[in-house]
């Protein structure tokens, strides 16, 4: 249980920062079942920060997405940093982007939250069909209380969480300058017997299944802009010359770019499970990183956004890598 | 007679090992189907997933990819890179319904004329056995 007015006070105290630009955190959400993403400028601004289970957004997209227009003659970098309210999974997000260098750690001012799950707002939609208005959701012990029109119900936490927190081995994030509330001990971990059992089926049986799936696909590319990890400046599906995937919503096209999207994400994904939640045709994205997660946790023993240090995987090598062939 | 099924294959082939491996092939007048359509490339590692998709989709039945040795990169290690790479894009094909038989990474060197040859011979029997790859765009 977060206490916000520690979190507050974190942010009044960051944000007040001379070399602080702003603090992203999460709002009271204006509709549903999902908190908003906002920003501070000001320490009046923090009073509006909250954390409940309904905060499911990865804000570690924000320092990425950030536009930086070239400089006019003259004038000097914004070399500010960004504050952030991370959870233990969005955490992972940012170490792996400094592993990347794609940021610096002294870039942003990180405030950890130790989380013990958050909903998965697709699942609470199914139970309150045709809720527009906020619905407020409260931690209370091990259940979720939540409060549609006055009425409180209670649901356990199995029944309400996405999967990737069922299985969370990171509540508590991985780096953090200010920590709000007690560290987490993470004690779940991965369970791959779904996927064990989707690689047992025959070609024809997978194909049938993804067939479905992809159809569906309207290439939005809201599972693109929701991913942290998805911060390259020009995409390769938005690439003319040579265009590797066709404009048109079609399966082969489809097919082209949820395979590319997910080999992009090899040994980089985080596991945070924003492009599932934000994909608004319900494709299991998740499905296929997590196939990739653990063929690569098998084959070269790698974890992606744990330690700031390591060099990608797909950057090294070891001699001593898997060969399915004597030489 | 109904005409037997001809593999299209597409051979990125690394220009200082699998390339020359290739060469020396022709030269040697060694023997092998003439499926695998070459394209050089400065090293293995080169070869971005999206080329071997591409190849898929434009029609290509399999595609070989031909690197140095480990330890022979001409760039270090380069072909290391490729390697774990394909072998990741593999499990990925597969997953998605592709036979992962269609992708064949290969270390040939320069000197290995006779494994080029062999290698391409095997290849393509193996894709003859697989069939006509599925993926392919329909064509007017």
């Amino acid at each position: 249980m977060v206490d916000e007015k520690t979190l507050r006070d974190a942010v009044k105290k960051t944000v007040g920062r001379k070399d602080v630009k702003y603090v992203v955190g999460y709002d009271k959400g204006t509709t549903g079942f999902q908190a908003a993403p906002t920003f501070a400028y000001e320490e009046k601004d923090a009073e509006k920060f909250v954390f409940n289970p309904t905060c499911v957004n990865n804000l570690a997209v924000y320092p990425m997405l950030e536009d930086k227009p070239p400089l006019r003659k003259g004038e000097e970098p914004d070399t500010r940093k960004i504050g952030i309210v991370l959870k233990g999974c969005d955490s992972r997000a940012i170490v792996q982007i400094i592993q990347e260098k794609g940021l610096k750690r002294e870039d942003v001012v990180i405030i950890g939250i130790p989380c013990t799950g958050v909903i998965d707002p697709k699942k609470l939609k199914v139970k309150f069909p045709g809720q527009h208005k906020s619905v407020e959701v409260k931690y209370d012990n091990d259940k979720f209380a939540v409060t549609v029109d006055g009425k409180t119900q209670k649901f356990s936490k199995d029944e309400l969480m996405p999967e990737k927190c069922k299985e969370c081995e990171y509540p508590t994030p991985i780096i953090h300058d200010i920590l709000i509330g007690k560290e987490i001990k993470g004690v779940k971990k991965p369970d791959y017997k779904e996927i064990e059992g989707f690689e047992k089926k025959s070609l024809d049986d997978k194909w049938k299944n993804w067939e479905k799936e992809f159809d569906k696909c309207i290439r939005c590319y809201a599972c693109r802009q929701a991913c942290p990890m998805c911060y390259c400046k020009e995409c390769m599906v938005e690439i003319l010359d040579p265009q590797w995937v066709r404009r048109s919503v079609n399966l082969s096209e489809n097919t082209a770019w949820n395979l590319l999207r997910a080999f992009h994400l090899a040994g980089r994904c985080i596991s945070c499970g924003e492009c599932e939640r934000s994909c608004p045709m319900d494709i299991p994205l998740m499905k296929l990183n997590k196939k990739i997660t653990k063929d690569i946790h098998e084959m070269f023993d790698y974890k992606a956004g744990v330690d700031a240090e390591a060099k990608p995987l797909l950057a090294m090598f070891k001699p001593d890598d898997p060969e399915e062939f004597i030489l | 007679m109904a005409k037997e099924f001809e593999p299209n294959i597409i051979g990125f082939l690394c220009n200082w090992c699998s390339y020359a491996g290739a060469d020396l092939a022709g030269t040697s007048r060694m023997k092998y189907p003439p499926n695998i359509k070459s394209i050089r490339v400065m090293c293995s590692g080169r070869v971005d997933p999206v080329f071997v998709l591409e190849a898929l989709r434009k029609g290509a039945d399999g595609v070989l990819i031909g690197g140095c040795h480990p330890g022979d990169c001409h760039y270090q290690s380069g072909n290391y890179k490729a390697n774990r790479r394909m072998k990741l894009l593999k499990k990925l094909l597969e997953e998605l319904a592709i036979d992962p038989g269609r992708l064949r990474f290969e270390y040939i060197s320069a000197s290995e004329g006779a494994k080029f040859a062999s290698v391409a011979t095997e290849f393509v029997d193996q894709l003859k056995k697989i069939g006509p790859n599925p993926l392919k765009e329909v064509k007017k």
